[in-house]
């Protein structure tokens, strides 16, 4: 019989935020169409390293194992991507996975994003559309906002362009393309559009729209294939009209 | 929907500002530099007859302090600023547009301290009235030579991603097509102001003047 396949991972593991990183290698044996989560699955079903150690499982976040969540962005051989799509055949070994970098740890894998929940709501990413009485109906949505907007409400939230952005570091606080490119979604709704004010001025506070410095990583890094660079250009426009011509036009 | 949300602050006016100033009156000012110094290819006369004039516009100071000196300040000082709170990832994404991020401050870096020794050497210590004869004799000693050319490619550079930047920045290039062609401007741009400015440091250097036959004299 011939000898079957192997596929080692090499998993940077941290108890918790405060505790040493350190690096656990494991051999798995290769299935087809394996991805980063199924091996992070294997490794539960028998958490021992190559060299036989007993260990525990790796805590990582996973959920629809399509793309969709937007949970199991991690850094796979170095780079920002969505563990539930990194193929094992397409990638080098062993293969190196590391937690994200700009978001603080909470265990081994799994980090926390909240920092982009709180960037979401500071701009109000949404539509209200409740009142005390009924509002009725809201104006249409002409086919050509529907379909610019379709591709920004792909938007997973997974962290991928705040990951890769120079600009999103520790003496940083910016919010980082995702939440811009959703301020341009609920900005060009016909509804949303009646907090269009407040969504900019939010962005234009304290790290704001201001921060991108053009690196456009983002737009390669997405794994949506959002126009984040379209978005940041787009919202970058009517923030400096709003700010800078608003005393002037009203 | 509360108003409890942040509002604009001065990091976004300043901001604005350097990415402006960077265009207006900088990048202006350098295309005018280039423009005033390419007399060197005509003939020694005519560039001191440009310098001359220069010399005698009205309001001078408010004008070298107004729309030079102070903007180009402010502009390096916060440049500097914004390089500190970035933090670049070249090597684990090498693509393009973060290889231009990472050089735009380089370069600006070259750019201001090329910037201030020029204005000490050509502005400060001739009391700005370098004529053709002191740039030629600076232009003899190899180190001002070195610093010159690599002044004036980092300056170049620095304007073509600049002026890529501010068009994508302002969202007066949004589309991935626009800003491809806002990105070959920029090249252009670039490549231009670098052959002008060699051309003219050859001209000092070597005493070479292709339009001479232009010269009309006064
Ligand atoms: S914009 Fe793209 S990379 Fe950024 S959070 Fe949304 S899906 Fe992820
Ligand atoms: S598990 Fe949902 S995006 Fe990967």
């Amino acid at each position: 019989m011939a000898e079957t396949k192997q596929v080692i991972i090499r998993v940077k593991r941290q108890a918790g935020p405060k505790e040493p990183a350190r690096w656990e290698d494991f051999s798995l044996k290769w299935r087809p169409s394996m991805n980063a989560i199924i091996c992070l699955r294997d490794i539960a079903e028998n958490p021992v390293t190559r060299d036989g150690k007993k260990t525990t499982p790796i805590t990582y976040d996973s959920n629809c194992l399509e793309e969709i969540c937007g949970s199991c962005a991690m850094l796979i051989n170095g780079k920002a991507r969505m563990a539930c799509s990194a193929l094992v055949d397409h990638l080098e070994q062993p293969i190196r996975l590391e937690p994200m970098s700009k978001f603080p740890l909470v265990r081994d894998l799994a980090v926390d994003r909240q920092f982009m929940f709180e960037s979401l709501k500071r701009v109000k990413a949404w539509i209200p559309i409740d009142g005390t009485y009924d509002l009725g109906e809201g104006p249409r949505v002409s086919p050509e906002v529907q379909e610019k907007g379709y591709p920004l409400s792909n938007c997973i939230t997974c962290g991928n362009c705040l990951e890769v952005c120079p600009q999103v570091n520790e003496h940083n606080q910016f919010v980082g393309a995702a939440i811009i490119s959703q301020v341009r979604l609920f900005n060009m709704h016909p509804t949303g559009a009646m907090n269009k004010r407040e969504r900019l001025e939010a962005l234009m506070g304290p790290g704001g729209i201001q921060e991108c410095a053009n690196a456009q990583n983002c737009v390669h890094a997405c794994p949506k294939g959002i126009p984040l660079t379209e978005s940041i250009a787009e919202v970058n426009r009517d923030a400096w009209k709003q700010a800078l011509l608003g005393w002037l036009l009203g | 929907m509360s108003s409890t949300a942040t509002r604009p602050d001065t990091s976004y006016f300043l901001r604005k500002l350097h990415s402006f100033t960077g265009v207006l009156p900088v990048g202006a000012f350098l295309a005018e530099h280039f423009w005033s110094n390419s007399a060197a290819l005509v003939n020694a006369a005519k560039y001191d007859e440009v310098s001359r004039d220069l010399q005698t516009i009205p309001f001078r100071p408010f004008v070298e302090w107004g729309v030079i000196f102070l903007p180009m300040l402010f502009h390096g000082v916060y440049g500097v600023y914004i390089w500190l709170r970035g933090k670049s990832n070249v090597s684990a994404y090498p693509w393009v547009g973060n290889w231009l991020y990472a050089t735009q401050r380089h370069t600006g870096l070259i750019a201001f301290a090329y910037i201030g020794w020029h204005l000490y050497t050509e502005r400060w210590l001739t009391h700005g009235k370098s004529t053709y004869a002191t740039v030629e004799s600076d232009m003899q000693n190899p180190w001002y030579l070195l610093f010159f050319v690599v002044g004036i490619l980092a300056s170049s550079f620095h304007l073509g991603v600049g002026i890529w930047n501010f068009l994508c920045k302002w969202g007066l290039v949004a589309t991935a097509k626009a800003q491809q062609a806002a990105g070959r401007l920029g090249v252009v741009v670039g490549v231009v102001f670098s052959i002008v400015g060699i051309l003219i440091v050859i001209s000092f250097r070597l005493n070479w003047h292709p339009f001479a036959s232009y010269y009309i004299s006064k």
